[in-house]
């Protein structure tokens, strides 16, 4: 169902007072949302992210200015929330083990299972593939958002498309 | 190259959604349990509105809906005393938000395995505020203790997550 800006703008408005049923359709809307952006950067920890993430947006609701800010405000703390979870487990895992749980080269399955795939790159290259290829963010966006340099996020950009590319094809 | 990829989304269920929705509501009380019985029971208390929730819901004696629009429900429920309020809901397979002038009630549900239900359940007043959530979290617990009861229908109370 289309709804217009105005009526999304009351809706963040009334969730902001507190209103239980507002609150209930910002779930229905925001769930999805953070889910998307946590799920290819956090993967197995995607849920534990979306959670916190989810948390984080509806607690800080109120300070809010800007309605039609809720989206973008929304995919900050939803990628930093990923990327961080993705960090802790990272450093949970020895390394050794890390290694291990990625497919062999050549390995048919290896083409099918992006999550596969996405679990040979680092947290903040999977988190970059998916602000710029799956959101469309532009660079300078991913940067600010990331809270990196743009040549930084061009740099991890590119490797992050050819390790993925070259592990996706294989 | 391959099949397209399909990116791994992060679902999350109608009681890790109700755990987010209280969390921006510092005036509600939210307990969770595990239930005993399959979610499709466990959910008819709270889908048939009019003759399954006076049956937990303490503070509930009689519930009538007034009209009904896809998943919007007007609701009037009568305490125990007669006091009559009227509510708005929202009203799923899972997922349950009430609304009135002195309170909020939510109640989400999620498969937890072969004949478990994982049960949420919220209640607070905006109008009352924080002072009064020990007295929500005593109807909480009273309540869900009175649903699993029903549910189970060996009267065993809910396990409860730690």
């Amino acid at each position: 169902m289309q709804v217009s800006a105005e009526a999304e703008d009351e809706l963040v408005r009334n969730a902001q007072r507190g209103d239980a049923l507002a609150l209930s359709a910002l779930v229905d809307r925001l769930a999805p949302f953070v889910g998307r952006i946590c799920g290819p950067i956090a993967l197995e920890h995607g849920e534990d992210a979306a959670q916190e993430a989810l948390i984080a947006v509806l607690r800080d609701l109120p300070a809010l200015r800007e309605p039609r800010a809720l989206h973008g405000w929304a995919r900050r703390i939803a990628a930093r929330e990923a990327v961080r979870h993705a960090r802790a487990a990272r450093r949970g895992l020895p390394l050794a083990g890390a290694r291990q749980e990625l497919p062999a080269p050549g390995d048919p399955a290896l083409a099918r299972d992006v999550r596969s795939v996405l679990s040979a790159l680092a947290p903040e290259q999977r988190a970059i593939l998916m602000l710029r290829d799956l959101e469309g963010l532009s660079e300078q966006e991913a940067a600010a958002l990331l809270e990196v340099e743009q040549g930084t996020v061009k740099s991890r950009l590119s490797r992050a498309r050819s390790a993925f590319k070259r592990r996706w094809s294989s | 190259m391959s099949a397209a990829p399909v990116w791994p989304a992060a679902e999350l269920d109608p009681v890790a959604r109700l755990r987010a929705l209280a969390a921006s509501m510092p005036w509600v009380s939210l307990e969770e349990a595990v239930i005993a019985a399959p979610f499709a029971r466990v959910w008819s208390y709270i889908d048939d509105m009019e003759r399954g929730v006076p049956q937990f819901e303490g503070n509930v004696r009689r519930i009538e809906i007034l009209a009904r629009d896809g998943d919007r429900l007007a609701l009037r429920s009568f305490a125990p005393g007669g006091f009559a309020m009227k509510l708005d809901a929202v009203l799923r397979p899972g997922w349950c938000v009430m609304r009135g002038a002195f309170g909020e009630i939510g109640m989400a549900a999620a498969p937890a395995g072969p004949g478990a239900t994982r049960f949420a359940h919220f209640e607070g007043s905006r109008w009352l505020g924080r002072a009064a959530r020990p007295l929500f979290r005593y109807f909480v617990h009273r309540d869900l203790a009175r649903l699993a009861a029903l549910a189970t229908g060996d009267g065993k109370s809910p396990s409860h997550p730690s």
